[in-house]
């Protein structure tokens, strides 16, 4: 049990910092033993904790400890002592710490910086202000120096013969003449190089490119040396620079600085930006590989070959093509100029005969134009000819009044007034050479007084008789012949009927078929009478030569007649005398004309012509009483009428 | 045998027209034109010192003369081997300066091997400085000559002491 109780009073035995090496544990198990030895019935089988007399043994023999743990609990409990407690030990604590803890911090010393600078980023540009603001400074300065080393050269060359040259060359290898001219402008050669010990401005080394002259190195590096020192004490460079570069003509000192020595390459022509950096990086080799010799330089170059091998390297820098510039008469210029008069000469040539072909090719079209011209020209002629001649035709046309004639959209136009018994102008038109489809007409009719036009106008309404002509004598409408009354009286209705202003109508030249010969037959044949004795339907007898004479003149007459275009119709008229009822002579009367109609076509009379007709008692020829009278009324009387023929 | 070839700096000083520029005129190797005494305020020659198998390179910055002493360019002397005081013997005012320039030197390099050389021994009538001057100096441990740049006098020696004690 003794190892129990020395267990639960092990938290107060646990050794402090500065424990003086005593064995708490086993001193405790000492007091019990002992505690058990002088009272081993009521010796505790532990100790409690809230045992008084405890307290009072843990101060004897801890109070110390205590003491030292009540210290550190109040610095644990107090922020402010901790902070210098941790304070104080911290720097210490960070130098013996591994790498771990740069691991641990570093996020939040990256979110810590991150937040500093959200905050207030004027505190980090003034802290990096003096770091970047030179590098850049240099950096953009470079940049700067280069791109107007290309400029010029650039503008230097583009109007040259080199220019053309180079323009050439841009041509046949298809970059741009920008990078052409950049790649021949940028020749140059590294003809020295000096490596200058900073601190004593002794020459460490120097090689010289072949051919290259200059004075004595060792001489020229001091003297460099001082030009550096002259600049900086005289201008206060910033930062302690130096020049960096020097020019004479096409000759430039570029001057590298490093820790121990300062790298000065001689270069004639126009080094790149690049051709810098190739001298850092061989200073800085050289300082890497030599820097205990540089530091402790003391102007014994003895051993130095490495050194002196890569400033060899430095002094074979050249770009190629630099001593174009040294050749004597430029014999591929003249050759090229050459080419090209003898190109351009070739060239004119092609050019003059692909002139005068085309020349000659124009004026062969500007002939055909004209013949062209010339032939549309005539064409056109030839058509206003014929236009012409066809309104001429118009004009002439009586009847056809033009009152209007143009020549609109390639149309031809032709206006007027037009008798509608005039000819017809399209029927005109179709005689003549011109394209119908070219000419628009508009006729407005009207009725011409013109004697031809009044003419046919009364012919057609007149309708003349064979026998009849109309004729125009002396701008009058003269008609001859001969026509039947009728017709001679409708010519007279007519001729008072004729426009005023226009032709005169006379028809008085035309004979009355009424009178002259048909007119004595006509009188002839209605002179005859044919006797009938009392109540006899038969002529009386001796009738026969009469009838025969009657028969003949009205054959004669219908023969005349037909030669007239006429036509003769015969009425025979029966009478009777007035003894006897009316109606018995009535019948009686138109018996005999019936009966002499009979006998004449018996004789050859065509009967078609002839009517009959009965007057009985009611036409005596002679009104007398007495038998003389009634011989004489009995008869049969013939009337002609001459009529036209239907 | 091997050669060893060495170059040092060597730092010529002086108050104004001392005569340091005509007095090593005619034994030095020049390139540079005296104009650069007064636009650069440093002209380099150098002098060629063979010692046994040693060839030793004389690299003389020849520094403007200036009586004022602050317009000197100290910086000139930084990595000098050793120097070359000239003073004037018809001016002893020179030597004042010599003697000055050397503080200078030496609170900013520290102790640097150095000649002394009191110039135009030709004129030595007209001498300011006395010999006992210069003999208090050689007590003092100086190596002082007397120059003359028309007979060249002292000239040779002072380079090559100054060369054996700078060398290696």
């Amino acid at each position: 049990m003794s190892s129990s109780a020395a267990d639960k009073l092990e938290w107060l035995f646990k050794p402090a910092a500065e424990d003086s090496g005593i064995d708490r544990k086993t001193l405790a198990g000492l007091l019990v033993e002992l505690a058990r030895a002088v009272e081993p019935k009521s010796a505790p089988e532990s100790v409690s904790i809230h045992d008084p007399r405890l307290k009072e043994l843990r101060t004897l023999l801890v109070g110390h400890e205590i003491e030292v743990l009540g210290r550190l609990q109040e610095v644990v409990e107090d922020p402010e002592q901790l902070g210098q407690a941790v304070g104080r030990v911290l720097p210490t604590a960070v130098a013996a710490s591994d790498s771990r803890l740069g691991e641990v911090l570093a996020p939040a010393l990256e979110k810590a910086t991150a937040s500093s600078i959200r905050n207030d980023p004027r505190a980090l540009i003034d802290i990096l202000y003096p770091v970047i603001v030179p590098a850049i400074r240099r950096s953009v300065g470079e940049k700067v120096d280069t791109t107007f080393q290309s400029l010029d050269e650039t503008l230097r060359q583009s109007l040259t013969w080199r220019g053309l040259r180079w323009r050439f060359e841009a041509w046949r290898t298809g970059r741009t003449f920008a990078e052409v001219v950049l790649n021949h402008s940028l020749v140059y050669q590294v003809e020295h190089a000096f490596l200058i010990h900073n601190h004593t401005g002794l020459l460490i080394s120097h090689v010289a490119a072949a051919d290259a002259a200059s004075q004595d190195p060792q001489l020229v590096s001091s003297m460099l040396t001082a030009i550096q020192d002259f600049v900086k004490d005289s201008f206060k460079g910033e930062g302690g620079q130096g020049v960096d570069t020097l020019r004479l003509g096409d000759l430039r000192l570029w001057c590298e600085p490093g820790q121990y020595a300062m790298l000065v390459a001689v270069i004639r022509g126009n080094p790149p930006e690049e051709l810098r950096h190739k001298l850092r990086d061989t200073l800085n080799h050289i300082h890497e590989e030599r820097r205990q010799i540089l530091e402790t330089f003391d102007g014994d170059s003895s051993g130095l070959a490495d050194i002196e091998a890569h400033l060899s390297e430095c002094a074979a820098l050249r770009q190629q093509g630099f001593n174009t510039r040294k050749k004597g008469f430029p014999w591929y210029v003249f050759a090229l100029a050459m080419l090209i008069l003898a190109g351009l000469a070739g060239v004119g040539v092609w050019q003059y005969q692909v002139m005068q072909q085309e020349a000659q090719e124009q004026a062969r079209i500007a002939a055909e134009e004209a013949h062209q011209r010339a032939l549309e020209a005539e064409r056109r002629a030839t058509e206003l000819k014929h236009w012409s001649d066809y309104i001429d035709r118009l004009q002439a046309q009586p009847g056809l009044v033009v009152t209007e004639v143009a020549e609109r959209d390639g149309k031809f136009i032709v206006s007027g007034l037009r008798d509608p018994l005039a000819a017809d102008p399209l029927a005109i038109l179709r005689q003549t050479e011109v394209d119908p489809a070219r000419v628009v007409s508009r006729w407005q009719p009207y009725q011409s007084l013109e004697p031809e036009f009044v003419l046919k106008r009364l012919e057609a309404s007149l309708a003349p008789p064979p026998s009849v002509t109309l004729t125009i004598v002396d701008g009058r409408i003269i008609a001859t012949g001969m026509a039947t009354p009728l017709w001679i009286s409708r010519a007279r209705q007519m001729s008072r009927l004729m426009p005023a202003g226009g032709p005169q109508f006379d028809y008085s030249r035309v004979q009355d078929l009424a009178e002259g010969l048909l007119g004595d037959l006509r009188k002839s044949i209605q002179a005859y009478e044919i006797r009938f004795d009392t109540n006899e339907s038969l002529p009386a007898p001796g009738q026969d030569s009469t009838l025969d004479h009657l028969a003949a003149s009205i054959n004669e007459l219908t023969g005349l007649a037909a030669s007239l275009r006429m036509r003769a119709r015969i009425r025979l008229t029966g009478h009777s005398d007035d003894t006897g009822p009316g109606t018995y002579n009535l019948s009686l009367s138109i018996a005999r004309a019936g009966a002499v109609l009979a006998l004449l076509k018996k004789r050859g009379v065509a009967a078609d012509l002839i009517t009959i007709g009965g007057a009985g008692q009611l036409d005596p020829l002679d009104q007398h009483n007495s038998d003389n009278a009634r011989t004489l009324n009995r008869r049969v009387s013939v009337a002609v009428r001459i009529e036209d023929e239907p | 045998m091997s050669v060893s070839v060495q170059q040092k700096k060597i730092c010529m000083l002086g108050g104004f027209s001392v005569g340091k520029t005509s007095l090593v005129k005619r034994y030095v190797e020049s390139v540079f034109s005296e104009t650069y005494l007064t636009t650069v305020g440093v002209k380099i020659d150098k002098k060629t010192v063979t010692l046994g198998d040693k060839t030793v390179h004389l690299i003389l910055w020849d520094l403007a003369g200036e009586d004022d002493m602050a317009s000197l360019r100290m910086s000139y002397m930084r990595g000098s081997a050793g120097y070359v005081l000239v003073a004037d013997g018809t001016r002893s005012a020179t030597l004042e300066v010599a003697l000055s320039l050397r503080k200078r030197v030496e609170a900013e390099y520290g102790p640097l091997p150095f000649a002394l050389l009191i110039n135009k021994n030709d004129l030595r009538e007209q001498w300011t400085i006395t010999d006992d001057d210069l003999e208090k100096l050689r007590t003092d441990g100086w190596w002082v000559r007397t120059s003359s740049a028309r007979t060249g006098e002292g000239v040779e020696d002072a380079f090559t002491d100054l060369a054996t004690r700078v060398a290696r």
